[in-house]
């Protein structure tokens, strides 16, 4: 009876409705704000592709071809999936996205091999954790001691191995950094970024697939692969280093996951996706190339990626920029994160709840999380003060930008931390302090591995506001052009956003339309990477809930 | 129960000093069928396994539990026997998970609860300053009333006390002993390494009972370890909780008065208020209470 107010009437047919219109009109009005939204954004996006392709500039005829060629297949397979093997779209849209994801992905590790740690101070730093490594081992057989000593040798070995004491002891990394021969690069990453990951790799199978035999032979694979490269890369006409970076970052993932739908058997006829595309791009270069067409004359190009800036917008590229992004997001990220999670372990888990105590604490917190509102030039200016005028530390390097940066997400990495922590439910930590735990051995084995993913989450969409921010960066004077990327940690740099916004000012249309037109395209395809992953994470670990 | 019948029974309560005998003998006459059963399973009961002299291990005295201004508990007085079963009941929140949870200092964990008064254990009041409720916790483990097992495999919840203990020496074997007690062995044995999540409700109940007996506690405190589980498992978990009180001190919430009936050797009723209103060998709980309200309570004519 609950669904009549008329109980003289039939409680069905037009007696029996009862009235929905203002619940349509309200569901109409948030349909007509998300597709405003949507709308607005798409705009804003096509607009932005258009300045940095120029569509425009290029033979009809080319653009016929593209379609035959590349877009027409793509877009039948995609239906077939749809119609008739949504199964087989998933493995199409994974095997497309993966090589697509892990290139990028590469494109980070190649940056951070070339400028920030080289290969050989790589070799040495790993030769120097594994010794540093044994040394704990060694320790351990020989006695079993107590958490202090532990730690303190740790300490110790740590400082001699891989820190030194500055003017006093060298440490062995520096020993190894000077030593009059060393592997050449290439060789140098094979040993020690390779065979990590061949390892990792073959651990990995062998867990997954119970066979000694499996994981052997995807461990050796990648080796090999990455080994051939010295034969295989010139060949090719890239260089060695290139190679091995694009093998294991790129082959490995891509090889694995092939494999598995191959052996699988699901969704097979996923794979035709992938192949069906690039045969599509060899023919259409092929094509055009025969035919003369001319292409659009994009903006968003190679050169554009590895080219530093140039007063002729066409030369004018990103690189030492995208350089100094990356280089400023790895101080904010080690800055931050551990700051921010520490902050939000204890604020949760370890501060005083009750009393006079209990009350600054929430005061405290209600003030993080105000402080997360705070404009970023407020922060700018904080940095300006703290790092420069009283730290004492020059304008406009990476550090100094990476901090101040840091400190502005600072509120966003703890605020979101805390959220996941609260989300742990209380019977979990009941459990663990009712079977004797101690709270540090709570909060390792039972609250931080249940908190993580959304630790994690939280803390990348943060580092996505990092890497776009602007002001701050202005104000702790980041210099508008950087023609030579940074190569240490104290030197000067730009970044995307910086870069971006001297583009703007510029006089030539080429500059503000075309050139910043790809510069936003890379910065948020490098956004879009990061959401992505964190939006990847959360799924992951919210299915197991 | 409502507002009215309490106070009823409070009354009667006030009369009952003079004659308690004559008023318990009444009462019966106007029961249903369940209540003569209980009485009929009462009877079986091999009276008194516990010697007269046990040793007390847990003493309250004078407790009084408070959340914040609300009393949940109001000066308990009992003393626990050593190496036996005892079963508390009484109607919901009447303060029977408060007061398990005062015995190992859970209660520490809620900022609103506080404690006033003596409790015991083995002779040390353990809300002295100088009882760590960690040690403490390790000697007497719990088992909630909500399984609440880790998501962790079904072999990394049982070890978690002997990890977080530090008992290292032969855990395989002391896991596959715990699940096997626990009546659990058998349906896990080859997942072992699956998600402790992935079970029904009834196997976690019996998972956190594994967990709460492999490190080895000296009492063990249970808050409805059967509330979700089938005739079959529930006298499979009888059975251990009888086993373990050979060795063990078991101090067991239950709403099932022939399973209180069945398995306990001391039985303690409290009543809504956080009042202990009667505590005796079960025996004589069932059959002869001193108070009218025990006796209206254990054969469902309140609450
Ligand atoms: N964390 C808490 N905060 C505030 N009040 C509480 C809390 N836990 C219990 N109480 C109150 O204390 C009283 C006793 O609760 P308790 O959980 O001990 O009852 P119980 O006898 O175990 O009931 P049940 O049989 O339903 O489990 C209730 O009135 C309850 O509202
Ligand atoms: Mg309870």
């Amino acid at each position: 009876m609950a669904t009549t107010d008329d109980s003289a009437g039939a409680w069905f047919g037009s007696d029996g409705q009862v009235s929905q219109l203002r619940g349509l009109l309200f569901k109409a009005g948030c349909l007509g704000a998300t597709l405003l939204a949507l709308f607005l954004v798409f705009v804003f996006l096509v607009y932005v592709a258009v300045d940095a392709i120029e569509p425009g500039t290029a033979d009809p005829a080319w653009w016929a071809t593209v379609a035959a060629t590349v877009a027409v297949p793509a877009v039948a397979l995609a239906a077939y999936y749809y119609r008739y093997d949504p199964r087989a779209g998933e493995v199409a849209y994974t095997a497309v996205g993966l090589p697509i994801a892990a290139t990028l992905l590469a494109g980070g590790v190649g940056i951070v091999f070339r400028h920030i740690v080289s290969p050989h101070e790589w070799l040495a730093l790993v030769v120097a954790a594994l010794v540093a490594y044994g040394a704990l081992e060694v320790h351990d057989r020989v006695r079993r001691a107590g958490a202090f000593e532990r730690a303190a040798i740790g300490a110790i070995v740590l400082v001699v191995t891989i820190v030194g004491l500055p003017g006093l002891v060298p440490s062995l990394r520096s020993l190894i950094l000077s030593l009059p021969v060393l592997p050449m690069a290439p060789l140098s990453l094979l040993g020690t970024f390779v065979v990590p990951v061949a390892l990792a790799v073959g651990w990995y199978v062998r867990r997954e697939r119970e066979s000694e035999r499996a994981g052997l032979i995807a461990g050796g694979a990648t080796v090999a692969a990455a080994a051939l490269g010295a034969v295989a890369g010139p060949v090719a006409g890239v260089s060695w280093t290139t190679w091995l970076i694009l093998t294991t970052v790129v082959g490995v993932p891509v090889g694995l996951y092939v494999e598995r739908v191959l052996s699988g058997g699901e969704g097979v006829s996923g794979l035709a996706l992938p192949v069906a595309l690039a045969a599509g791009v060899v023919v259409c270069a092929v094509v055009v190339e025969t035919a003369g067409f001319t292409g659009p004359d994009v903006w968003l190009d190679w050169e554009f990626l590895t080219n530093a800036h140039n007063r002729t917008p066409r030369e004018a590229g990103i690189y030492p920029a995208l350089v100094g992004s990356v280089m400023m997001i790895i101080v904010v990220a080690l800055a931050a994160f551990p700051v921010g999670v520490g902050a939000a372990i204890y604020l949760e888990e370890y501060a005083p709840t009750g009393g006079l105590l209990g009350s600054f604490v929430e005061l405290v917190e209600i003030n993080i999380a105000n402080l997360a509102g705070v404009p970023s030039v407020v922060y700018g200016l904080l940095g300006l003060a703290l790092f420069i005028n009283a730290g004492g530390l020059q304008p406009g390097i990476v550090i100094v930008g990476g901090l101040t940066v840091a400190l502005l997400i600072l509120p966003i990495v703890i605020v979101s931390a805390q959220e996941a922590i609260r989300a742990v439910p209380d019977s979990q930590r009941q459990a663990a302090y009712g079977m004797g735990a101690t709270r540090w051995q709570t909060v390792r084995t039972v609250v931080l591995p249940r908190a993580m993913p959304g630790i994690l989450t939280g803390t990348i969409l943060a580092l996505g506001r990092a890497i776009g921010e602007t002001a701050p960066l202005l104000m702790v004077g980041v210099a508008a052009v950087v023609r030579i990327s940074p190569t240490s940690f104290f030197g000067l740099f730009s970044a995307m956003p910086r870069q971006l916004y001297s583009w703007a000012q510029l006089a030539k249309p080429d500059f503000y339309h075309g050139v910043l037109a790809a510069g936003v395209l890379v910065l948020l395809i490098v956004l879009l990477m990061m959401n992505g992953t964190a939006i990847l994470l959360r799924n992951k670990y919210q299915r197991r809930d | 129960m409502t507002q009215n019948d309490t106070r009823n029974v409070d009354g009667d309560d006030e009369q009952r000093t003079d004659g308690s005998e004559t008023a318990v003998s009444e009462p019966t006459t106007g029961s249903d069928a369940t209540s003569d059963s209980l009485l009929d399973a009462s009877l079986d009961v091999e009276g008194g396994t516990v010697p007269a002299d046990a040793d007390t291990v847990i003493e309250a005295r004078d407790l009084d539990v408070f959340y914040d201004d609300v009393q949940a508990l109001e000066g308990v007085d009992i003393e626990i026997p050593e190496n036996g079963v005892t079963a508390l009941i009484g109607p919901s929140g009447c303060g029977k998970s408060t007061f398990l949870r005062s015995i190992n200092r859970m209660n520490d964990l809620i900022d609103a609860a506080r404690v006033d008064g003596d409790l015991r254990f083995e002779g040390k009041n353990v809300y002295d300053d100088d009882v760590d409720p960690v040690a403490l916790r390790r000697k007497i483990g719990m088992v909630f009333q909500t399984p609440n097992p880790f998501p962790k495999s079904i072999y990394d919840n049982v070890a978690f006390g002997l990890e977080v203990q530090d008992k290292a020496d032969d855990v395989d074997e002391t896991v596959h002993r715990a699940l096997e007690r626990a009546a659990l062995l058998e349906e896990v044995e080859d997942q072992l390494d699956s998600s402790g999540l992935d079970l029904s409700g009834g196997q976690q109940q019996r998972l956190c009972i594994a967990r709460a007996i492999a490190p080895d506690p000296d009492v063990l405190l249970m808050d409805e370890p059967a509330s979700a589980l089938d005739p079959i498992a529930t006298s499979k978990i009888e059975d251990l909780i009888e086993d373990l009180a050979e060795e063990y001190t078991v101090v067991i919430v239950t709403h099932n008065m022939q399973q209180a009936a069945r398995i306990s050797d001391k039985t303690a009723v409290f009543l809504t208020g956080g009042e202990l209103v009667e505590f005796d060998d079960t025996d004589k709980i069932f059959e002869n209470p001193e108070h009218e309200r025990v006796e209206d309570y254990i054969t469902g004519k309140f609450g």
